[in-house]
């Protein structure tokens, strides 16, 4: 055996899987509106982390000489109806969105490809169960199946999550199985069966990686509903109490005062609309990104 | 007497009410290619998938080594799956797209030899080298490799489990003309080095009676003759 | 008189660093009521010829040379008149009989939008079509006008896809591996349609395959490729049955009824093509001069070959 071959095989990095990611991330820079959409986001990210640091006011202070004020170089964006600094309350507001959007999106992807993997693998009566199961999640209306759970939860971060979760997994679920289903029948997985793997090992290392990247992609603009649903939620009163600042509150609240002091919904408003339109972008360069076909080129 | 490597007794298949196939009986000895032909949609890749224990059949026995493996413990049929292997029709599925070749190669060693990382690449070399693949092959995704290509790292693949029996379904309808002449030479090689059998599945006489020892022909659900080849033109 | 005319054709694709040649200096023409037929492995540039005809290729492919199509230069005609030779003066049989129809459509239906497209109202669309369909072989067209897609037989899909395309009356007629995957059955049958086509019609055919009993039975000329360039060129019969370029000759020896004699090695890499002949590598007869210097296109015998050693043979 000429040693030509092994020192290939090394320098190739035949044995590093991670070769796929590298790719990904080669890609991802060569969006441009990708990148715009994650450097802005890690941005925002990085306002809300550090929210309590920068904000120039307290945001639950409440100062009534100064309310309904309109932006100034005392307070950027303005005040609420309680002379609170409306920037502080964006900032932090910021913080309470994401942290909600992310946890119900990792909550539900994780449940939801746990159950969507079983009822599409093994299929049968699990399949039928679990299918019945995800079908009558899914019939339920978003909002106010979540309005439904919280009212019997009560209000409070942890129950939004829950409650946004449990409407959410089932969507995960769906995606998960159709694919699934027709990964199982695909050749590559049958010769795993023939050469003697397990399940589980099938599962982790075929179909899973090949599954997940609608998954992944609904999960992105997930994060954008996610905190549509929270300021949807929040607007109707439900949802937080009234000492967490969120941006669905301050446009419920500020809509009394839209011909006096209109900042108090723009900017909220502005706000929501900003991080569902960046993780549309992301959302939808993933999956180009992540479509073996949808590169030119490869024709034959 | 030796016993036949693969014995398929009165194999039937139901779906529903319609019978896809019934009463097919045939053995395949140590070191045979055996050819089942028929005409597309005549149950063949169903009876292929049968023997590697893919699909149930409705009734009959499948006998891998004098053993029937449909009325196996599952501890019993899982240490005997490796001596029974496939290759399929559709290279452009045979392997995992998101795994290099090299990855999908070595796979069953992987999961069966317990081989350490340096005696697992040595041993993929070797078989890369046997199936006649070239180091820039290896190091690529599936979808950057031609379809004869495919077939020869899942020829690889398979090898590396020392198989006693193949089923090869359809294993050159999809390439072309002077690479199924490659790859079905490929497999004579493989043959004579290791004394695999293989159950070839075609419905092509022209490529069976050139490879093949015997010939099943297989109409309206059931075999209705096996046939002799004298082989030895050009092999 | 020459339809089309392909001159010095070369296309390459470029993807990120490296650049694949995808054809080099291809050249031939295809004159009127001719039925041309590229041979070559899957790779080796037939399809793109195909595609570069119709000006289907994508984005990051770089072309050179020129295709004169009844005397127009068509890599200089507009988008807008592009669209109006396409499919009316030339339409493509696509490889995938199966992905070329829309499943949840009747095949009736599929075949009136083609009329309707073409302003034919649609009781004298149907009218046409079944008359078409009655001459390709197609046993009761009205019973199958009322049949979904996924109801045909693979071989009755390809007709019916046939009857698509020749609904506008095309001058040239491009089908792309029309009998791959196929059982010898729907083979043979292939064989008949495409005769009937080119008889009944005396239809200007391009047919893109590696099929050499197809192209023996209905091609007149054929091009043989062999790593994106044509290696030889001249009469079907002439080329299989007596083949001087020494891939062709290993090409008809691999086939199952020669002797499955394989040829060694595998084509060359297309990033880094090799110098000298493209195939002196897996050549039996290579000598010397075949590893330094390209061979260039000559005329032998009344047709054309890429070999030094044409004389020999």
């Amino acid at each position: 055996m000429d040693n030509i071959f092994a020192d290939k095989f090394r320098k190739e990095g035949l044995l590093l899987p991670e070769a796929y990611g590298s790719d990904f991330v080669k890609k991802v820079f060569q969006r441009k509106d990708m990148l715009f959409a994650l450097v802005a986001l890690l941005l925002f990210i990085g306002l809300a982390l550090f929210a309590p640091l920068i904000s120039p006011y307290n945001p639950n202070t409440i100062d009534l000489k100064n309310k309904n004020l309109s932006p100034s170089g005392e307070h950027l964006l303005g005040t609420d109806y309680l002379g609170r600094d409306l920037l502080s309350r964006i900032l932090i507001g910021a913080q309470t969105s994401l942290s909600i959007a992310f946890g119900v999106v990792l909550i539900s992807l994780l449940f939801g490809t746990v159950m969507g993997c079983a009822a599409g693998y093994y299929g049968g009566i699990v399949d039928e169960t679990l299918s019945r199961v995800i079908d009558i999640f899914l019939s339920f209306p978003g909002v106010i199946f979540a309005l439904t759970i919280l009212g019997v939860l009560g209000s409070g971060v942890f129950n939004l999550i829950l409650a946004l979760s449990i409407v959410q997994w089932a969507h995960y679920a769906r995606v998960m199985r159709g694919q699934v289903l027709s990964l199982k029948r695909q050749e590559f997985v049958l010769s795993a069966v023939t050469s003697g793997a397990g399940d589980f090992y099938i599962i982790r290392k075929h179909i899973v990686p090949n599954a997940i990247a609608p998954v992944l992609v609904l999960a992105t603009i997930d994060l954008g509903h996610v905190i549509l649903s929270i300021a949807t939620l929040s607007f109707l009163g439900i949802g937080l109490p009234a000492d967490i600042p969120e941006w669905g509150a301050m446009l419920s609240a500020g809509k009394e005062f839209m011909r006096t002091a209109p900042y108090q919904t723009i900017f909220p408003g502005l706000a929501i609309t900003f991080f569902v339109v960046i993780f549309s972008i992301l959302g939808d360069g993933i999956r180009d990104i992540l479509d073996p076909n949808h590169e030119g080129g490869e024709i034959y | 007497m030796s016993l036949p490597v693969l014995a398929v007794n009165e194999l039937a298949m139901k779906f529903g009410n319609s019978e896809v196939f019934k009463n097919v009986s045939f053995s395949v000895e140590a070191g045979e290619t055996f050819g089942l032909f028929g005409k597309s949609g005549s149950g063949k890749t169903t009876i292929g998938r049968c023997i590697v224990g893919l699909e149930k059949p409705t009734y009959g026995k499948i006998l891998v080594q004098g053993k029937d493996i449909l009325r196996m413990g599952k501890k019993e049929f899982r240490e005997l799956r490796p001596k029974v292997q496939m290759i399929f029709q559709h290279p452009e599925t045979s392997l995992d797209p998101r795994m290099k070749a090299f990855e999908n190669l070595i796979e069953p060693l992987k999961l069966h030899s317990g081989l350490k990382k340096n005696a697992l690449l040595e041993r993929g070399e070797e078989l890369a080298e046997l199936t006649g693949l070239r180091p820039e092959h290896l190091a690529r995704y599936p979808s950057h490799l031609s379809g004869g290509e495919i077939q020869r790292i899942v020829l690889a693949r398979i090898m590396s489990l020392s198989p006693a029996f193949v089923v090869a379904d359809e294993p050159t309808s999809m390439l072309d003309v002077s690479v199924q002449a490659q790859i079905l030479r490929l497999m004579q090689k493989l043959q004579k080095e290791t004394g695999v059998s293989y159950l070839l599945i075609s419905h092509d006489l022209e490529v069976l009676r050139r490879v093949c020892h015997r010939i099943a022909y297989l109409e309206d659900g059931t075999i209705t003759s096996v046939e002799n080849i004298k082989r030895g033109i050009n092999t | 008189m020459s339809l089309i005319e392909i001159n010095d054709l070369s296309v390459e694709f470029h993807t990120g660093e490296d650049s694949v040649k995808a054809v080099s200096h291809a050249s031939f023409d295809i004159k009127e009521g001719e039925t041309f037929g590229l041979i070559g492995e899957s790779g080796s540039g037939k399809s793109v010829i195909g595609l570069a005809i119709l000006r289907l290729l994508p984005t990051n492919a770089e072309v050179s040379g020129n295709i004169f199509f009844q005397g127009q230069d068509i890599f200089s005609i507009k988008p807008s008149e592009l669209r109006k030779i396409r499919g009316k003066h030339i339409a493509l049989m696509p490889q995938n009989p199966a992905g070329s129809l829309n499943p949840v459509l009747k095949n009736g239906l599929q075949i009136k939008e083609v009329y309707e497209e073409r302003g034919i109202d649609k009781k004298e669309g149907i009218k046409k079509a079944l008359k078409l369909m009655e001459k390709l072989l197609l046993k009761d067209p009205e019973k199958l006008l009322d049949l979904y897609p996924h109801q045909l037989s693979g071989g009755m899909r390809q007709r019916l896809i046939a009857c698509m395309s020749l609904s506008f009356e095309p001058e040239l007629l491009i089908a792309d591996e029309p009998t791959k995957g196929l059982d010898p059955e729907a083979k043979a049958g292939a064989v008949d349609l495409f005769t009937k086509i080119k008889k009944e019609y005396g239809k200007t055919m391009l047919l893109i395959t590696h099929d050499l009993d197809l192209a023996l039975e209905v091609c007149d000329r054929i091009a043989v490729m062999y790593a994106g360039e044509i290696v030889e060129l001249d009469e079907a019969s002439k080329v299989l049955s007596e083949p001087l370029h020494p891939y062709t000759r290993g090409l008809i020896r691999a086939h199952p009824r020669n002797g499955l004699v394989p040829l060694i090695g595998q084509s060359p890499s297309r990033i880094r093509l090799p110098e000298g002949c493209f195939f002196h590598e897996r050549c039996k007869n290579s000598g010397f001069e075949c590893s330094r210097q390209h061979p260039e296109m000559k005329t032998h015998n009344g047709g054309w070959i890429r070999c030094h050693f044409q004389s020999l043979q």
